[in-house]
């Protein structure tokens, strides 16, 4: 089992993927460095420095924000790197040889899942790490809980690796990687409008929400991501911006959405694997 | 019950591929000793390459039973001891061929101690020890080839299954599958090749089956199965074709091949007769033996009877 997951790890590395991310994850913290030093430098219209409140409230929501696009990179990422693993391997016969040997499929799987969740994981926290340390070098601020943020983001990508793999056994790569990404975005928005259920109590749009968080968990992880992100000064006001959003998060999901999710992940990888040992090679 | 000594026993093995779609393979009963070089003939599109998967448990069987060296297949322990190369042989362009090997080394549980060993030993039997460290991505098809027939040989299978392993090999390479074959078979591996080079079978194989249309048409040992059934095929000194037509008219129609006088469907007890008759018609008889073909003919001739 190791040997494939460290060649599954291998793989991501010897096929640029890896390299690709460590050059745009650097490039993308230099920017940042620049973008909030400039920031702390910045002085209003009559001439005076920002204050350090509407610094810190700024830097706050742009820190969600950005932790936003790394969840969607995050997740395009796992469905990319997951999409072609099994379909496009098995269609090319460069997975013919390995089936060949006597070792069950599902532990082929569950390897390049494993792998691939790994290598996800590495990424998600050291670019998160690298962001969060050029924000608290240049602005002084470090948001309430990061590891949990971190871990949440990373169960984003989980999601996503979790179910394009389950999709490439039946369909081809790109078709299983338009599926999930286009779930995320889904959830997402439904996400969004499911906030709409708080402001206005209305049960019904709660209840899709929880429907849309229990069929993809993806958006409840990105809000348990936000909301450990978010100052208890700004719970749930959007920086000033409003009570809506996804980049408000005035409570989090239920810590049982977070163990959902995690038998989700489970669930769906245990399905890959059962429906990968009917398939024909 | 399989028996333990055949390599491969399969019973009533059939394959569609879609439901109530047309039989890709039809009722397969097959049996291969242990030890033997087999050979499976077939033209394009007969199953050849499906038998095989069934066998490696890379597709399911629509029904029947097969076994190899009676483990049912399917399950991976019927796999432990078995090399594969594929017909449309792929391995990773992003590893070089020595890692490849490693890899395969350890799903093949090749003991650590000896694997690096190993890895060098296949690599000089399918002469790439000068590539090792190059990537399978700069590697020609012919090389990709060696490289495959290396995966299927390591750590010293006891079957191996090579589908079309001489498709992109010239000569040389040709040659030296022959030799690896040849090695295998002496140290009592047993080897099941599918291919279309009727010449490199006949050279290379125990035994054959011929295989349309989802099932075997005929089966045996090669000089067996390059035998007509009941032909004698006459040699001599230059005689007049219309003077041995003549004198063999009682016996049936004669054919004239590559010099040889053949006569068809003649009772073995007759042969006498025959040369009696040719040496009264003053043709002086130099060589009689029974009819051969060779491995294509054969597959000629079966496969248009069987159309």
């Amino acid at each position: 089992m190791l040997t494939l997951v460290l060649d599954a790890m291998r793989e991501t590395v010897r096929r640029k993927f890896v390299p690709a991310a460590a050059i745009l994850t650097t490039a993308a913290t230099l920017l940042s460095v620049w973008g909030f030093w400039s920031l702390a430098h910045l002085h209003t219209a009559a001439g005076r420095p920002i204050s350090f409140v509407e610094m810190r409230s700024t830097t706050a929501v742009l820190v969600i924000f950005g932790g936003f696009l790394f969840s969607f990179v995050l997740a395009f990422g796992a469905a990319v790197l997951a999409a072609p693993a099994l379909s496009t391997d098995l269609e090319s016969g460069l997975l013919l040889p390995i089936l060949a040997r006597a070792i069950p499929r599902q532990r082929i799987v569950v390897s390049k899942i494993a792998g691939l969740a790994i290598v996800l994981g590495i990424y998600a926290a050291t670019a998160s790490v690298l962001e969060l340390c050029a924000v608290y070098v240049t602005t002084g601020y470090i948001p309430p809980n990061p590891p949990a943020a971190i871990l949440a983001l990373w169960g984003v990508s989980a999601v996503l690796l979790s179910l394009t793999m389950a999709l490439s056994v039946r369909l081809p790569a790109l078709a299983s990687s338009l599926v999930a990404v286009m779930g995320f975005g889904l959830a997402w928005m439904i996400g969004i409008v499911a906030a709409f259920a708080n402001v206005y109590h209305n049960a019904t749009l709660a209840r899709v929400g929880v429907i849309s968080q229990l069929l993809l968990p993806s958006d409840a992880m990105w809000r348990l991501a936000a909301y450990q992100l978010e100052p208890v000064a700004m719970l749930g006001r959007n920086g000033g911006f409003g009570p809506l959003g996804p980049f408000s998060v005035a409570s989090p999901p239920p810590p049982a959405m977070a163990w959902w999710t995690v038998a989700w992940c489970a669930g769906i990888i245990a399905l890959a694997c059962w429906m990968f040992a009917r398939r024909d090679a | 019950m399989a028996s333990s000594d055949a390599a491969i026993d399969s019973s009533s093995l059939t394959k569609a591929y879609a439901r109530n779609g047309p039989l890709a393979v039809a009722d397969l009963t097959l049996r291969v000793e242990a030890g033997c070089v087999f050979g499976f003939l077939g033209p394009n599109g007969a199953g050849k390459t499906t038998v095989l998967k069934m066998l490696l448990g890379l597709t399911t069987p629509s029904s029947g039973r097969a076994s190899l060296f009676g483990t049912p297949i399917g399950i991976p322990a019927s796999r432990r001891g078995v090399g594969y190369l594929p017909e449309l042989f792929r391995y990773p362009a992003w590893l070089s061929a020595r890692e490849t090997l490693a890899l395969h080394a350890s799903l093949a549980n090749v003991v650590r101690s000896v694997r690096d060993a190993e890895i060098e030993r296949v690599l000089a039997l399918v002469g790439l020890d000068h590539a090792g460290n190059r990537r399978v991505g700069t590697f020609s098809k012919g090389m990709q080839q060696r490289l495959g027939l290396g995966v299927a040989l390591l750590g010293n299978p006891r079957l191996v299954f090579l589908d079309e392993p001489t498709s992109a090999l010239d000569p040389v390479g040709r040659a030296d599958v022959r030799d690896i074959v040849g090695t295998l078979r002496d140290a009592g591996t047993t080897v099941f090749i599918n291919s279309h080079l009727l010449t490199e079978v006949e050279r290379i194989c125990d035994r054959v089956a011929f295989f349309r249309n989802g099932d075997i048409i005929a089966e045996g040992l090669i000089a067996d199965v390059v035998r007509a059934p009941s032909g004698v095929s006459i040699r001599t000194d230059g005689a007049d074709e219309a003077v041995v037509a003549r004198a063999l008219r009682p016996f049936g129609a004669a054919e004239f091949v590559s010099g040889e006088i053949r006569l068809a469907d003649i009772d073995s007890a007759r042969v006498p007769d025959v040369v009696a008759a040719l040496v009264s018609a003053g043709v002086r008889v130099r060589e009689v033996g029974s009819t051969t073909y060779s491995l294509e003919e054969r597959f000629l001739e079966l496969m248009s009877s069987a159309c």
